[in-house]
């Protein structure tokens, strides 16, 4: 596990216009981000990500080494913070490739010895994501294609998990993916919140956000129309933040 | 039996080429038992190996996907071939292996950065963008060089006669080596799917644009081998391999839309059109019918990988 780290949002919009959004999320915390398709969400995570760049204030990542600003993805992925796309298919996978080195194409130099990769060394480490995820997959390499789509899911999991990141952003991270696999994440994400990593997950159904999250930001018009924690967090308050009607 | 299913995953992409590779070496030995005979072997990978090196060098840039392509491969080996002998060897007087090779990597390293320049930084289709290059280098060659002339350096001529197997070799032990590096799987990363490439924090126009200078540096290496081949220079001959080299790396199972495949099945895919080419000139041919020859075996290896593919339930 990386260094914990906190995440802050400060005064940061996500399109022109909006009012600003201003956040810190803190190490060990399972943040929710729900509206409805389009209105913000999506891109607030995405500049978590330093994917997309915002159209005003930033967001700081504030490590006990010191305080970096992310400006770009490879910043992110460099101050710890990892990012699991969203399409699996157009975004996520390597449809040609083995679910080994799909894996492994993140962390490809961690495998080094005396320059040289060692495979061994990547069979090793894929085993023991592949125990702490339960991926189902008949051989390292077998071709991804051939495993379901939540063990798909698993190995982009296992392949953002390896970059031991302090902050994990995951967008619609159980799309497409079965009930039991679904609880299987789910205990992973909470695990890991235990040991102290900071989680933002972005999901498009409102009951595995109350399951899952310490609290969530609703979207809505590219701005969080409300922050729901603790006792307030009912589908009914959701839905109606989601379609802007006071609850 | 899972270092056999590995074997067999890696060499489906192949499976055509390699069938195909065992029955003409078949038919050359009953055809033609003489010149396929084990002494011969030296010279018969010599007349082999600049079609060989042509496809090995097209086939990093066609791994590396998004239309990946380099078509000035053949140009840049008549360019080669016509530095080293006309410029090098005749008129500066340098003979020795240590002045010509460096030099000729260099000139295919930097032919192959100004290629990797126009199609990752400036993004021109690569298509288009090498066969700009296609054009300046023929024309420099024809410059340089307006008729063919010799002859070569002792040692060169060698490495098409005894020695052919040497840069081969030299090749493959390159390949293996990248092959062991981190820069390997990034770049059947990016030629698989460059937006996942990009998400999961590949590099992708640096890994593209290595791909580049690598098929740059093989191309020279190529235009070695035809040199040591023809034992002088002209002009004319380096272009027309580089259709033929696409059409080899294609039949050796590499994908043209990138991320599947690999130089061992585009040398498979070049062996095989030398054979072809071997067996038809036995029956006394026409070059014309070798064309169509080629031209059918083509179209029928990529429908038969494609089938392979479907039938073996890839979804992908």
């Amino acid at each position: 596990m990386a260094d914990r780290a906190t995440l802050s949002v400060r005064g940061l919009m996500v399109a022109p216009g909006a009012s600003p959004v201003t956040q810190t999320i803190a190490p060990g915390e399972i943040v929710g981000l729900a509206g409805l398709d389009g209105h913000g969400q999506e891109r607030f995570l995405k500049v978590l990500a330093g994917l997309e760049q915002p159209a005003g204030g930033g967001v700081t990542i504030d490590a006990p080494t010191g305080a970096r600003a992310v400006t770009s993805f490879r910043k992110a992925v460099a101050s710890g913070i990892a990012y699991l796309p969203r399409d699996r298919r157009a975004t996520g996978i390597f449809p040609t490739q083995s679910v080994l080195d799909n894996f492994a194409v993140s962390t490809l130099s961690r495998d080094r010895r005396f320059g040289l990769l060692s495979f061994a060394a990547r069979r090793r480490r894929y085993k023991a994501y592949r125990e702490k995820l339960s991926i189902v997959a008949p051989r390292p390499d077998a071709s991804i294609t051939t495993l379901s789509g939540g063990n798909q899911q698993k190995v982009l999991l296992a392949r953002a998990l390896a970059l031991e990141p302090a902050v994990l952003l995951l967008n619609d991270p159980t799309r497409g993916v079965d009930v039991a696999t679904r609880h299987v994440l789910y205990d992973v994400f909470r695990e890991l919140a235990a040991d102290g990593m900071a989680l933002v997950i972005l999901s498009s159904e409102i009951e595995e956000i109350l399951l899952l999250c310490h609290r969530v930001l609703v979207f809505r018009e590219q701005q969080v129309a409300a922050e729901i924690t603790g006792e307030d967090m009912k589908s009914d308050t959701v839905i109606a933040a989601m379609f802007g009607r006071a609850a | 039996m899972s270092g056999f299913r590995r074997m067999a995953q890696r060499w489906r992409g192949a499976g055509f080429a390699t069938v195909l590779l065992v029955i003409l070496i078949a038919v050359n030995l009953l055809l033609n038992p003489t010149r396929f005979h084990p002494s011969a072997w030296g010279a018969l990978i010599g007349l082999a190996a600049p079609l060989i090196g042509a496809a090995l060098a097209s086939a990093p840039v066609i791994l590396a996907g998004r239309g990946g392509i380099d078509i000035s491969v053949g140009p840049l080996m008549g360019f080669v071939n016509a530095i080293v002998i006309q410029l090098l060897f005749l008129k500066l007087g340098m003979s020795s292996p240590l002045v010509i090779v460096p030099a000729a990597l260099l000139i295919g390293a930097i032919v192959g950065a100004a290629n990797g320049f126009l199609a990752t930084i400036v993004r021109i289709q690569p298509i288009v963008a090498t066969l700009g290059t296609y054009l300046i280098l023929t024309g420099m060659t024809l410059t340089i060089l307006p008729a063919p002339i010799g002859p070569a350096p002792g040692w060169l001529k060698a490495m098409a006669g005894p020695w052919s197997a040497v840069p081969l070799a030299l090749i493959f032990l390159f390949w293996w080596l990248v092959r062991q590096t981190p820069y390997y799987d990034q770049l059947m990363a990016v030629g698989s799917d460059d937006r996942a490439a990009y998400t999961a924090g590949v590099p992708v126009t640096k890994v593209r644009f290595i791909a580049y200078v690598m098929t740059g540096i093989l191309a020279a290496c190529a235009g070695l081998m035809l040199t040591a081949l023809i034992g002088s220079a002209d002009p004319n001959i380096g272009p027309t391999y580089t259709l033929i080299a696409i059409a080899a790396v294609a039949l050796g199972g590499v994908s043209l839309a990138g991320g599947r495949g690999g130089l061992a099945g585009a040398a498979i895919g070049a062996i095989d059109i030398f054979l072809l080419q071997s067996v038809l000139t036995a029956f006394n041919v026409s070059t014309y019918v070798l064309q169509i020859a080629y031209g059918v075996i083509l179209v029928v290896a990529v429908i038969m990988t494609a089938l392979q593919e479907r039938l073996s339930g890839r979804k992908g």
